[in-house]
């Protein structure tokens, strides 16, 4: 039981099955399938949106971009098969490379000007925002393929179709920063750069990478988010600043790099969308999320620092 | 002994400081939008340039004393958002006098910014992770209590203080907008701060190395605190000019949107991100680039759309040039020494 | 195998490191590399593990002209170091630690089981008992070190650079590290053992290399024709023996300080001793004993958990530096002149000015960088500080001007009390004599003193008593007689007597 209570995300856990009670009991409506299936739809894209910043926040480094990011490719995907009528896989895939790229750009410029990254990524924030609304006008594109909406619509039972790529997305993660090389060298970066840059890792490399990783992310997230709306709006990606970071950190995520949690993101994840479903069926002002994501990022903050100097770790 | 340097205008602009560089860039930016479009020059076109970034300069204001000491505040636009709807709710709700109203706006600024200090002290905390949260905290709290709704009914002096200029008009230079002049007023107090105050030195001494300053006697944990306090009012009284500009309270402004141009002035004008150093004047200078370029390309109508992209462009290039030429200048002194 | 250090010299602005200084590491010997704080040490290692190139001079590898480009080339070639700093990854397990660079894999991933089971290997090699799935994190700071060597070891380092190892062990740790080193040495490796205690390399090492202010004096000797004698001669040197010796005293001025029982977070138990002025108290130990940490806690840093202090005759609580300084007049010339002595990025006058600056504002705190100027230029003055102007940034000083700076802020404050903690590391020996010469005025003028350091000649020059401090407490006191060798004998004797009661004790 001791074991279980250090683990970093126990409290999450703990919260989200004590919150999924406590609605369960107060609002009926709560474990209704259509429910679930929207509470699941809704966690599809932040989970992603979350994922593309702890990449980040592995290697030591932030991506401010992540929003505009992966708007652009949102919008670049729906103008694809909007405007020029491609289809749907083509489309998709044109878009999430696109991503990939501009993450490269990202990255490139941190490590060859050696601007800090807050900066870089802030800039070309504001660089993929213009292009979005250079494109689309603030124009939306709604003639999306049948297919894709469908996809976006989709569900067996209470599981959304969507949720068929941040759990695939989550297993590969898992799975490249627990066993594969690249992904350990990522976090032997994040953990100490110049210790690793001793035993031969490409500090260049390794960041470049994991924004491209970040940016690849975010526009696949982008591509879900275009599908679950049935349009691909301009303003996707314009509120994914805060909780990009916020799931990640609240899993358990250090600012300094070299220690993140996939089980503490998604739990993150879980839990804030599981606060949003709770204000919809209270009917408590939507308002209400944004102040207490607010409090959730300080209490697990602080709790997490608490932990660590009663564990002994600070 | 070296040779007499070469005297030129480019060893000029190289050798000269940030700030002298950025202003020659800035007149050429002038000369060349002026020629382009004759447009650019007009007087309706300088005013609501003038207005515009003297919200702009305060803003930055509010980012450079907390970047001063190494740290940052993500919640310059949240508390700007408040202090917007709480100027509202005390002019228009409980009609109090102007004078009070900003007072007591100011006052709520430095509240909410000396929460973030008070936070990030006790806790240990990254000034980041604080301000992101608090930013969240701040606009959700603002949103919860006014549930979004604008205020139009503001008394008519306070929207007329927003157009309102100073001094004659001299033929076709239009006279210098009040939110202008508030905005150098504010600028000369920090600039007092900083170059001639006990306090502003110790911000710099804790911003440059800590360590140091709190081995030296200084009080670490205090200036932090005053810091962040002094960051919300400003974005305050940020929020108090855009106010006026607008003559009405809405929810809608501030917030996100100030997050860019916070540290885009202060950075572009010679502020450095990791703390020790500021320049008052390199901000304003900062936020008068941007809003020169953002006016020159409205006034081209080359379209508000693409205006971001070369916002971003441009920080960068700025960056990388002011880097490339502090290289220069580091090289140069090695090997004269 | 042989690796050879051939003349190298190096200068960075404003200082000469090394010139002309010369070593030869041979396969299966200990040798060790000896020198003061600031003898240029630090440089000379850095030459040989590739990240500095020397100005002129050769570094060669079994006699042929070497060149390393980077840190990694020389790893390449079999040269491994183990530093004070940890170049390890927190929260990775031992395994991949020891591993990193050549990860074993299957099918693309990366195969742990063959990584646990080939590090194994090498902490048995090493006698490491440590389970290599630990995150390393979670190890002592010894067995962090052990790491380390072990991944020298999986690089098939032919030479090991053990830079101050025994920095933070206990004894018992340092013993298996040099039974350790002595395994490794008959397997044919080369080791540089790099340290300035005496008794360690007295006890390990084949033969030696000692520097001083840059220059080899000793170069390879073998340990059999050394006596200690030698190697302080060699270290310090004779002609440099500090001529400026303070007379002895009576105490006679006001008791600044008192410390009964004093007891800190940090291991100090049971601390007791007065400062008075115009004394210099001399506290010294050997690094590792406390002091520092001493220090701290007397000036308001770190809290302590026990025991009273009173100042000026009245009991006192400090919370904090600033009211250390404010309330108490009590200074600190700290240890790390770089990193908390001076805020480097800014001018001269900044810095003295920064602990009167409450002082000289007018009102509301206004000042001017002119009336800093005034203020300060007494001091940089009273100091001789080498500078072209005031305006200059910290930065761009020598570091005797760096430390001169930060001394001359402390005497800007007119504290009544200043803790001086090792005030001429790595500094050259005019300035040195200056900054003794000038500890002695401040002492005779009135200032109380306690004075910190771990060079013994330092200490018996300086100080009217000497403190020994061992493992955080203070084993014995004596007054300056004067004589170095007396001195010495008294001070080694305590701390020999307290570390051989701490094992009879275990």
């Amino acid at each position: 039981m001791g074991a279980f209570f250090r683990l970093q995300w126990s409290g999450i856990l703990v919260g989200i099955i004590a919150g999924g009670i406590a609605l369960a009991l107060s609002a009926p409506a709560f474990l209704s399938e259509f429910n679930l299936f929207v509470l699941l739809r809704s966690i599809c894209v932040s989970l992603l949106v979350a994922y593309a910043q702890m990449v980040m926040l592995g290697v030591g480094q932030m991506n401010l971009s992540v929003g505009a990011l992966g708007g652009l490719v949102a919008v670049v995907t729906g103008g694809l098969m909007d405007a020029l009528g491609v289809p749907t896989l083509p489309a998709i895939m044109i878009g999430v490379a696109a991503g990939g790229a501009a993450g490269f750009v990202n990255g490139w410029l941190t490590v060859r000007t050696g601007i800090n990254g807050f900066i870089v990524t802030l800039a070309t924030a504001s660089a993929f925002a213009g292009i979005n609304l250079g494109i689309t006008k603030a124009v939306p594109f709604y003639n999306l393929p049948a297919d894709f909406v469908a996809f976006g619509n989709g569900r067996v039972g209470l599981f959304p179709l969507l949720l068929i790529v941040p759990l695939l997305v989550t297993v590969v993660l898992a799975l490249f920063f627990a066993r594969a090389v690249p992904g350990r060298h990522m976090l032997a970066v994040g953990g100490n750069a110049p210790a690793a840059q001793l035993s031969g890792v490409s500090v260049p490399r390794a960041i470049i990478s994991a924004h491209v990783l970040s940016g690849l992310l975010a526009a696949v997230a982008g591509v879900l988010a275009v599908a679950q709306l049935g349009s691909a709006q301009p303003t996707i990606g314009s509120d994914w600043l805060l909780i990009s970071f916020a799931a990640p950190i609240i899993g358990g995520a250090s600012l300094a790099g070299g220690a993140i949690s996939i089980v503490g993101t998604l739990l993150a994840v879980v839990l804030i969308g599981l606060i949003q479903n709770a204000m919809v069926l209270v009917k408590v002002d939507p308002y209400w999320v944004q102040f207490l994501l607010g409090a959730l990022i300080l209490a697990a903050v602080w709790f997490n620092r608490y932990r660590a100097i009663k564990v002994g770790e600070i | 002994m070296d040779p007499a340097p070469r005297r030129t205008l480019t060893s000029l602009l190289l050798r000269g400081s940030t700030q002298a560089g950025l202003f020659v860039i800035l007149v050429v930016l002038w000369v060349v939008f002026a020629n382009l479009a004759p447009g650019f020059l007009s007087k309706f076109n300088l005013n609501s340039l003038l207005r515009s970034v003297a919200v702009d300069i305060v803003v930055g204001f509010a980012q450079m004393v907390v970047l001063a000491t190494g740290g940052m505040n993500l919640s310059v636009g949240a508390i700007g958002v408040c202090a917007v709807m709480f100027s509202g709710y005390l002019m228009q709700v409980l009609g109090l006098p102007i004078p009070v109203a900003i007072a007591g706006t100011l006052a709520l600024g430095a509240l909410l910014g000396w929460l973030n200090g008070f936070a990030i002290v006790k806790t240990g905390v990254n000034s980041f992770v604080v301000t992101l949260a608090s930013a969240s905290l701040f606009s959700g709290g603002m949103l919860i209590l006014t549930k979004a709704v604008p205020l139009n009914g503001l008394p008519a002096e306070f929207g007329a203080f927003g157009k309102s200029a100073v001094g004659p008009a001299i033929g076709s230079m239009p006279a210098i907008p009040s939110l202008a002049v508030v905005a150098l007023a504010i600028g000369l107090g920090l600039y007092v701060l900083f170059k001639h105050s006990t306090l502003g030195r110790q911000i710099l001494a804790v911003g440059a190395n800590a360590r140091a300053a709190e081995m030296s006697g200084i009080p670490v944990d205090r200036t932090i605190v005053f810091v962040h306090a002094l960051s919300g009012a400003l974005a305050a009284a940020a929020a108090l000019m855009l106010t006026a500009r607008l003559a009405a309270a809405m929810p809608a402004v501030a917030g996100d949107d100030w997050l860019l141009p916070s540290f885009l002035a202060p950075v572009i004008g010679g502020t450095a991100l990791s703390g020790g150093i500021v320049s008052v004047v390199g901000t304003i200078l900062g936020a008068l680039l941007v809003s020169t370029i953002r006016s020159g390309l409205l006034v081209l109508e080359i379209g508000n759309f693409w205006l971001p992209l070369f916002l971003g462009a441009f920080l960068l290039a700025a960056i990388l040039v002011e880097r490339g030429r502090a290289a220069y200048v580091a090289r140069e002194q090695a090997r004269r020494a | 195998m042989a690796l050879t250090v051939d003349k190298a010299s190096k200068s960075f602005p404003g200082v000469r490191a090394l010139k002309d200084a010369s070593l030869e590491l041979r396969s299966g010997e200990v040798h060790a590399l000896m020198g003061e704080n600031g003898a240029g040490k630090s440089t000379l290692i850095k030459i040989i593990t590739g990240v500095h190139r020397p100005d002129g001079g050769r570094l060669l590898l079994d006699g042929q002209d070497v060149l390393f480009a980077s840190p990694r080339d020389a790893i390449r070639l079999g040269i491994s170091a183990v530093h004070q700093e940890r170049n390890l990854i927190p929260r990775f397990s031992v395994a991949e630690n020891i591993l990193l660079e050549n990860l074993p894999r299957r099918t693309g991933l990366v195969d742990y089981a063959r990584a646990n089971a080939e590090a194994k290997k090498y902490l048995e090699m090493i006698g490491l008992v440590v389970d290599t799935r630990t995150e390393v994190r979670h190890l002592s700071v010894a067995q962090m070190q052990m790491v380390e060597i072990a991944k020298a070891l999986s690089h098939e380092a032919k030479v090991l650079l053990l830079d101050e190892p025994t920095a933070s062990l206990t004894g018992e740790e340092a013993d298996a590290l040099f039974a350790l080193v002595q395994r490794l040495k008959a397997q044919g490796a080369a080791i540089l053992f790099v340290s300035h205690k005496l008794e360690e390399v007295l006890a390990i090492s084949d033969r030696v290399t000692v520097l001083r202010d840059g220059e080899t004096t000793l170069i390879g000797e073998p340990m059999a024709n050394m006596t200690r004698g030698r190697l302080i001669e060699a270290m310090i040197g004779r002609a440099e023996r500090i001529a400026v010796v303070r007379p002895p005293k009576a105490a006679t001025g006001a008791v600044k300080l008192e410390a009964s029982g004093v007891a800190t977070a940090a291991g100090h138990r049971d601390i007791s001793f007065t400062v008075r002025r115009g004394e210099i108290l001399g506290l010294y130990g050997l690094v590792g004993a406390g002091r520092t940490e001493l220090a701290r806690a007397l000036v308001g840093k770190d809290k302590l958990s026990g025991g009273t202090l009173s100042i000026d005759g009245k009991p006192a609580v400090i919370r904090s530096v600033e009211e250390a300084l404010k309330r108490h007049r009590i200074g600190y010339l700290s240890e790390d002149r770089k990193y908390e002595g001076v805020v480097l990025l800014h001018p001269i006058r900044f810095n003295v000015a920064m602990t009167i600056w409450d002082r000289l504002a007018r009102f509301l705190g206004f000042q001017t960088a002119a009336g800093e100027r005034r203020a300060t230029e007494p001091f940089a003055r009273q100091l001789e500080i080498r500078t072209p102007s005031l305006e200059q940034s910290v930065g761009n000083l020598s570091g005797g001007n760096q430390q001169k700076v930060s001394l001359a802020k402390w005497l800007a404050a007119k504290v009544d009390l200043l803790i001086i903690d090792e005030p001429t590391v790595g500094i050259d020996i005019k300035t040195k004599a200056y900054i003794h010469e000038l500890i002695g005025k401040l002492a005779d003028d009135g200032l109380a003193i306690l004075l910190i350091s771990s060079e013994l000649p330092e200490m018996v020059a300086l100080a009217d008593r000497i403190l020994v401090m061992h493992e955080f407490r203070i084993v014995d006191g004596f007054d300056n007689d004067r004589s170095y060798e007396a001195m010495s004998r008294k001070v080694m004797g305590a701390i020999h007597r307290h570390s051989d009661e701490a094992v009879a004790v275990e």
